[in-house]
């Protein structure tokens, strides 16, 4: 059994002039939360597209579900649901009728599930109130009901979160663990908010200017992330010193603001800490400290730039 | 198949835009025969029974047929990419073919129901006011199943040249302003290269555009009746089939 939802080979796209996607090979495990991450315009949404089929690719191709040939594809694609960018909504209908819609669109038998994935979002109180007038967090949910409509495996997710308050932030989030824990249901998301996609994805993939620079898993992104020893000290070049001649080390930065990052001595904080209070220094602020997600991220890309 | 037709049967019933121009045009129905029986009554001119009015005006219709085709178009088809629900349509893992061609079918029932109103509304009301009366000499019983069957049919052919309008421009501003010049102007247009290229007045005698004008025609000759019913027939397979092949080569956005 294949043990992959998605894989892509060497799939590239080009517009006039300029490469979306550049030969990217990408494997999306069954059961996880693969959190895809880059820049606006790095190529996410372009990918996300030619896995849905909205757009075709210029080279390469793409196996979902073990199916690559264009008809076993589009049979693969029932298996799927999805928010790409916004999610798809009649206006002038209530949030019933947009899923009686969907379920004839997708022949799926019985209108009981209409009512289920309702409830399920928490949009069973909306009545005859159109979508028109619903909160950006009332379509969202009501895009996540549509796009589960059918028990789709595989969930693809372009930036589900967009405009969403703190508050609903967080039911997404909740939401989308429980369909992976619960459903075992494979979740392709995008997000601007990294701190939020350290919290859901088990997988990450990085892409920048089209091409796909890593894929490594949650616990591998942990082990990357340097670790330090976060110390502010009341004479900052006197612990600079200490530090330099006490631990043989060149692997720390004083900061600007006279704070010192001190690298792979996180075994061993009570120690770093004991030696500079010996030397008579005082010590305003001590903690061990990690990279996040986000900073990976830039450092990654190799600078600054809006994800 | 069936349920990609029901699904936009159901969406054509929860359209508002094709509840207006039903509306609409009822509204402008009723209006229409009144300004004649006004007219009349203060001239003192007889007034128009419902049989005289139906074949006297079914050809004005044909404004009604391609007005309604193009707002519907852009209305009913190709707001379903502005609002992003054809992305949904497109990756919901039906065949693209399959898609247009549902697609297709019910917007040709919505434009079909528009092109029944104007006939069916005026003549109940001028009916109700004079009478129905009788069918002139020389025009057959079955003048008015055939007249309302040929409407059908070449709204279903506008229909598809309007659906495959959509596919190409996919926007309703586009699409609208666009089909309705097309529609308005292509007698012209092709009556004008005729002029100066025999061909175009081959393929303008041949088409639902002139056609059309001959569904109201009191009696129509055996010899004349194959090519009033295949052209529609041939126009709503070919445009119908250019269609498939725009949508299925069209990325959407």
């Amino acid at each position: 059994m294949n043990e992959y939802v998605l894989q892509t080979n060497q799939l590239s796209k080009k517009f006039k002039g300029s490469v979306a996607l550049d030969k990217v090979n990408l494997s999306i495990r069954k059961g996880s939360i693969y959190g895809f991450i880059g820049q606006n315009g790095a190529g996410k949404s372009t990918l996300m597209r030619i896995v849905t089929g909205l757009a075709f690719p210029s080279d390469g191709s793409i196996e979902l579900f073990g199916a690559s040939d264009e008809r076993a594809l589009t049979q693969a694609r029932k298996r799927m649901g999805l928010i790409i960018e916004s999610p798809s909504l009649f206006p002038h209908m209530t949030a019933a009728e947009n899923l009686e819609a969907n379920r004839l669109l997708r022949g799926i038998p019985g209108k009981d599930c209409v009512a289920r994935m309702l409830e399920w979002v928490g949009l069973q109180g909306t009545g005859r109130k159109k979508v028109r007038n619903f909160s950006l967090g009332m379509k969202q949910r009501l895009g996540l009901a549509i796009a589960l409509l059918g028990d789709p495996e595989f969930l693809i997710l372009d930036e589900p979160t967009n405009g969403l308050d703190p508050m609903s932030v967080i039911e997404m989030r909740e939401l989308l663990k429980q369909l992976n824990h619960e459903r075992g249901i494979t979740i392709l998301i995008s997000s601007h908010i990294l701190s939020e996609l350290h919290l859901l994805a088990s997988h990450y993939g990085i892409i920048h200017h089209g091409k796909l620079l890593e894929q490594l898993t949650a616990q591998e992104l942990n082990d990357k992330c340097q670790q330090y020893v976060y110390i502010k000290a009341d004479n900052p070049d006197k612990a600079a010193t200490v530090i330099q001649n006490e631990f043989r080390t060149a692997d720390f930065e004083v900061m600007p603001d006279g704070a010192i990052k001190l690298y792979g001595h996180m075994e061993q904080p009570g120690k770093v800490s004991s030696t500079l209070f010996s030397a008579g220094l005082e010590i305003e602020q001590f903690m061990p400290m990690g990279e996040d997600l986000e900073s990976y991220f830039m450092k990654r890309i190799g600078g600054a730039g809006h994800v | 198949m069936y349920n990609l037709i029901r699904s936009e049967l159901f969406k054509l019933r929860k359209d508002r835009s094709f509840r207006v121009l039903l509306l609409i045009t009822a509204a402008l129905s009723l209006v229409y025969p009144l300004l004649y029986y006004f007219d009349n009554k203060s001239s003192g001119d007889p007034q128009f029974t419902g049989a005289e009015f139906l074949i006297k005006f079914m050809a004005s219709n044909g404004y009604v047929i391609k007005f309604g085709v193009a707002a519907l178009a852009g209305f009913f088809i190709a707001s379903e990419y502005a609002t992003g629900v054809m992305k949904t349509i497109a990756s919901s893992g039906n065949d693209r073919g399959r898609l247009f061609t549902a697609k297709l079918i019910g917007f040709s029932v919505g434009a079909m129901a528009v092109s029944l109103v104007f006939p069916i509304v005026s003549t109940t009301e001028v009916s109700l006011l004079s009478g129905f009366g009788h069918l002139p000499e020389g025009v057959d019983a079955f003048f008015i199943p055939r007249a309302l069957g040929l409407t059908l049919l070449y709204t279903a052919g506008y229909a598809a040249i309007g659906a495959l309008f959509t596919a190409v421009f996919t926007e309703s501003g586009k699409t609208i302003g666009f089909s309705m010049i097309f529609f308005l102007m292509i007698d012209t247009i092709l009556g004008g290269l005729g002029e100066y290229i025999p061909f175009f007045t081959t393929v303008y005698d041949y088409s639902i555009f002139k056609l059309m004008n001959d569904i109201g025609k009191p009696s129509i000759d055996g010899g004349d009746l194959p090519a009033l019913l295949l052209v529609p027939l041939l126009t709503i397979v070919a445009a119908g089939l250019l269609g498939i092949l725009v949508f299925r080569r069209k990325e959407i956005k």
